[in-house]
This record gives C-alpha cells, sequence and structure tokens, in this order.
C-alpha cells in the first residue's frame, strides 16, 4: 500500500515501532540535531524521531531520520523492515525495470489550505526552522524536492527535474540554493541564465517517502523522478499543479514554497556540514526569491541531519546510487553482478564483475568514471570478482588482500572531474581518479601465482541451513 | 539583540523573527556576512568570544568567496 504523504508514512512507522516521539520540552538548538545525529549511531535499525514540544514555539511539528535506517527504507519501500540491505537494493532494481509509470494528477491538495503571498511571505511562521551543526552559516531546508523545468523546452516531462539540493534560509521570503554543476537543476539555471531570465522552482517540503528516495537518485537528464516514484511504489505518484508557477509538485506534500531563482545573482552562503562529512561554502551561490507559500494546517517539517558518516543522508542515498550504476554498466557489460556505491554518494564504487579476458575488470572499472554520475562522483573504483560481495566488506578487503599487486593493478586517471564538494579534489572539482582491480588476472594476463582459489565446499551450504536449524532449535 | 556578529564582528544585526511564546527568543542575521542565529543558542555560536576560531569569516574571505556556479555568457545581444 503506498503512501501518499509524509503522515501516513509516520503512521506506520510508529506502528512498526520505528518512530520515537520526544514528548518532553527540548530547545530549537543544539537539542533536535543532538538527538538527530545521536539516533543515527543506533544503526541499521535506528528509529524516525518526532519532536512536538519545541521551547518557544506554540504548535511546532518536526521528523527527524525518517528515512536514516535500512528498516525505515525497507518500510518506506513497503518492504518488512527486517529486509536486508543487499534484498532491498535488489528489489530496486526489480522495480526500476517498471519506470516510467506516469504520474496522475489529483485535486484537492492537502496545502491548498493555507496560503500566503507577495510581501506576506515568511517561511519561519511556517515552518518551525532549526539549525543543525555549529559551523553552519544559518537555518537549511536539506530535504525538500525541488522542481524545475528545462527554459528551452517547457512542458517537456523528462526534462523536468525533482531534485534535493540544500537551501539556506536567508529571510523570510528570501533563500539560497546550490545547485552541484553536475545536477539536473544546474542546467535548467545555466539556460535561464543564459536566456537572461529567472528560473521558477517550487520547493515542496515533507512528502511521502518514495518522493525523496527518487528525487535524490542520480537518474539522466531526460528521465523524470516522478515516473520513478510511479514504478518504486507500484502506483502512479500523486502530483498536482502548484498555483504559481504551474509546476507539478506533490500533492501529499505538507509546504509547497514557489518562486524564482533570479538570473545571473550570486549572494555569500553557507558554509554548511555537508555529506561528504566536512563543511563547505562560503561561496557565492544562487539566490530565491519566494512569492508563494501553500501549507497544511501544522505542517510536519520533515527535516534532515547529516553529518560524519553514516547520518540519515547515507540512506537516502544509497540503493538509489547503486542501482542506475549497476543498470547503465550492465547495458554494456552484462558480466557486472552487483554495484556497492553506499559510500559517500558513491565517491567510492565496488563493482563485481566476470571477466572475458585480461583486462576486462580494469576496462568496466574505466566505464564507472563516464557514467553520467561518475563524472561527479567514483573517484575510486574498486574491481573484484563475480564470486566477491561487493557488499560483504571483508570479503572486498581478501580481495584486496590478495589480488592487488600495486605494481599493475593501480590505475590512475589524472585530472578528472569531481563534484566541488568532494574535500579531496585539487582545486575544487577536479581530482585523478583511481581503479584498483583487484580481480583475478584471467588469460592472456598470467600475472601472479594464484593456483587454484579455495571454494566453500558443495555440501556447506546445506550444513549452514541444518546448523542454523539446530542452533534456532536449541 | 545582540550587538556584533560571532562570525564576522560586524556591528549591523538585523531581526529576522520572534519566538511565537513571547520573549523566549529571537532570529538574527548579520548584515554583512548573512550569518543566521537564534538567540537562545549555545555561547559557542552566538558570543563572539566563544565562537570557534576555524569558523570565523572575514571581510575579505566575503569579497574574495567562489562564485558557484559560475554565471555563464549571455545569449541575449544587447
Ligand atoms: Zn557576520
Amino acid at each position: 500500500m503506498p503512501y501518499d504523504d509524509l503522515r501516513s508514512f509516520l503512521r506506520v512507522l510508529d506502528e512498526q515501532g520505528q518512530l520515537l516521539r520526544v514528548t518532553d520540552e527540548v530547545l530549537p538548538e543544539p537539542d533536535v540535531a543532538a538527538a538527530a545525529n545521536a539516533v543515527s549511531r543506533m544503526g541499521g535499525s535506528a528509529p524516525a524521531l518526532y519532536f512536538d514540544n519545541i521551547k518557544g514555539f506554540t504548535s511546532a511539528r518536526i521528523a527527524m531520520n525518517v528515512h536514516g535506517s535500512w528498516a525505515n527504507h525497507a518500510l518506506a519501500l513497503g518492504l518488512p523492515k527486517e529486509t536486508g540491505t543487499e534484498e532491498q537494493i535488489r528489489e530496486f532494481a526489480r522495480r526500476w525495470d517498471r519506470f516510467p509509470v506516469r504520474p496522475e494528477w489529483r485535486d484537492a491538495p492537502p496545502w491548498a489550505e493555507n496560503t500566503m503571498t507577495g510581501a506576506e511571505v515568511d517561511l519561519f511562521r511556517v515552518l518551525p526552522l532549526i539549525r543543525l551543526n555549529d559551523g553552519d552559516g544559518g537555518f537549511y531546508i536539506d530535504k525538500a524536492a525541488v522542481v524545475s523545468e528545462d527554459p528551452d523546452d517547457p512542458g517537456n516531462r523528462g526534462k523536468q527535474n525533482v531534485g534535493i539540493y540544500r537551501i539556506q534560509v536567508k529571510g523570510p521570503a528570501r533563500l539560497a540554493l546550490q545547485p552541484v554543476p553536475m545536477h539536473d537543476i544546474a542546467l535548467h539555471l545555466r539556460k535561464a541564465e543564459e536566456r537572461g531570465e529567472d528560473l521558477p522552482v517550487a520547493i515542496a517540503v515533507g512528502n511521502d517517502p518514495v518522493i525523496s528516495i527518487a528525487a535524490a537518485t542520480p537518474m539522466r537528464y531526460d528521465e523524470n523522478e516522478y515516473e520513478l516514484a510511479g514504478a518504486l511504489r507500484g502506483a502512479p505518484a500523486p502530483i498536482a499543479r502548484a498555483p504559481l508557477t504551474g509546476l507539478p509538485v506533490p500533492w501529499g506534500s505538507e509546504v509547497v514554497a514557489e518562486g524564482v531563482i533570479e538570473g545571473r545573482q550570486r549572494e555569500i552562503e553557507g558554509p554548511f556540514g555537508e555529506f561528504t562529512g566536512h563543511y563547505s561554502g562560503g561561496r557565492r551561490l544562487p539566490v530565491i526569491r519566494v512569492d508563494r507559500v501553500s501549507y497544511r494546517t501544522d505542517p510536519v517539517f520533515e527535516h534532515l541531519y547529516l553529518g560524519m558518516p553514516w547520518t540519515e543522508i547515507d540512506y537516502l542515498i544509497a540503493a538509489n546510487t547503486c542501482v542506475p550504476l549497476y543498470k547503465q554498466l550492465k547495458a554494456d557489460f552484462p558480466e557486472v553482478r552487483a554495484v556497492n556505491a553506499t559510500y559517500t554518494h558513491g565517491l567510492v564504487v565496488i563493482v563485481s564483475t566476470a571477466k572475458r579476458y585480461g583486462g576486462f575488470a580494469r576496462a568496466v572499472g574505466l566505464r564507472v568514471l563516464s557514467t553520467p554520475h561518475g563524472l561527479g562522483y567514483a573517484s575510486t573504483v574498486i574491481m573484484v570478482d563475480e564470486d566477491v560481495d561487493p557488499f560483504n566488506l571483508p570479503q572486498v578487503m581478501w580481495a584486496l588482500s590478495t589480488k592487488m599487486n600495486p605494481s599493475h593493478d593501480l590505475i590512475t586517471v589524472p585530472a578528472m572531474s569531481v563534484m566541488e564538494l568532494a574535500p579531496q579534489a585539487q582545486p575544487a572539482g577536479m581530482v585523478d581518479k583511481l581503479i584498483i582491480d583487484a580481480t583475478t588476472p584471467v588469460s592472456p594476463d598470467n600475472r601472479g601465482n594464484y593456483g587454484n582459489q579455495v571454494r566453500d565446499l558443495p555440501e556447506a551450504a546445506a550444513w549452514l541451513t541444518r546448523l542454523q536449524e539446530l542452533a534456532a532449535n536449541r | 539583540m545582540p550587538e556584533i556578529c560571532p562570525r564576522c564582528a560586524h556591528d549591523t544585526i538585523d531581526l529576522l523573527f520572534a519566538s511565537p511564546v513571547a520573549e523566549v527568543w529571537e532570529v538574527v542575521r548579520c548584515a554583512r556576512c548573512q550569518y543566521c542565529w537564534r538567540t537562545s543558542e549555545p555561547a559557542r555560536r552566538t558570543e563572539r568570544d566563544a565562537y570557534p576560531e576555524s569558523f570565523r569569516m572575514t571581510a575579505e574571505a566575503i569579497a574574495n568567496a567562489p562564485e558557484v556556479p559560475s554565471i555563464p555568457p549571455s545569449r541575449v545581444t544587447p
């Protein structure tokens, strides 16, 4: 049963024991962020947090860590909360095969209940904004779905974009937005600025959980995120037209803010503690003027803490980073078995593959660099054999320990592009990339002394089942 | 209202928002570096003396901050 809004998902999290209500009065800072920081240290089954008693506010509601564990990610996809990580990623890949599923227009969105326009717009009155990390330059909205269109091709559904970008609230109706050059909204903004125009945007805060997963997926430029959401939900994503810009926004959002990115303007922004686990900024970024806000009565502010990994964002950009890379590699090289790009949005990518001949695995590794996502990420690619599970880090370490000879298995590609938040880049946006070939050489590559590899005994699988049963019935 | 910005020491601070429950806290913004904070936050985020050196910002740093993304050439012929 797909969720049409955040509130219905929060109810299910609650029923499943995955929503922790903090009912004591807390300070807006540092308590809410510190609790969300702490909950991500509770591991793969950590709950979401719900605050409704925040000092100084009268009706604030904040939901944190909604996607912040494998258990919550499973429930977001309608799977049992115990579903393992790899099984969730495999299921994600299977559902991707149903893409595209066209969204459905639905009337009477709940966010149409209340409106502020023009000079009365005040985001501080609508959302209980809070600050996250000590060095942050201000108040951020960091989990909203931002909708825009290609100014050269308005109305083209494929080129519409729904993405999650960091947004600093700089005033009651003034925001700053970070468009990473590799991301689709940066292409939209570039075209608008070339034309000397502003770029209309709609910012949807507090969404059904699949919208956030789709919006955080590195899709191709001409692929529509709502059509992925439909495939993942197993039902069309409900959307509605935003009243000012006419942009398609999620039907079930808590808050929809509309306005424009002001063309050819930049203003100081940040710093902000980023998904890399490092602060970035201050830089001069584009600014947004908000002209209209529509919102549900007493909206729930869905917010995301990010810090030293893993935190919620790492769960939000794990499966959905692996699957498009896997699909794109598999299309060219059917030998590819699995892709683990769950680390820092795929700055490290681990690929397991069968080999056609000597040199094949490193060629697949080089292909990772030229995928759309690889252009901005994939600073290190680790290639492992088809019998090594890239999600099983002890196995990956075994491959690195025994299958890798630095004299010929480290392939460095100098001066490649990387998103400019990567702290190791020099200068920002440029990095040398590394392919580590930790596969067993195959003919005509006869280097090393591999002989025969020890494999699990044919009877071991049956014995595993037998021992598990014995242990369970003790 | 605070008198100086904890981050850049500028002395013009604007009020952005006051707590819905009267007189609990205010949200304020530095007119120069745009640092925004709530007056109820810990001293390490709100007081110049306690604000960590590595998070401070100078007028030069603000003026020289890189532009991201860079503004493209215009297609419009004047
Ligand atoms: Zn300042």
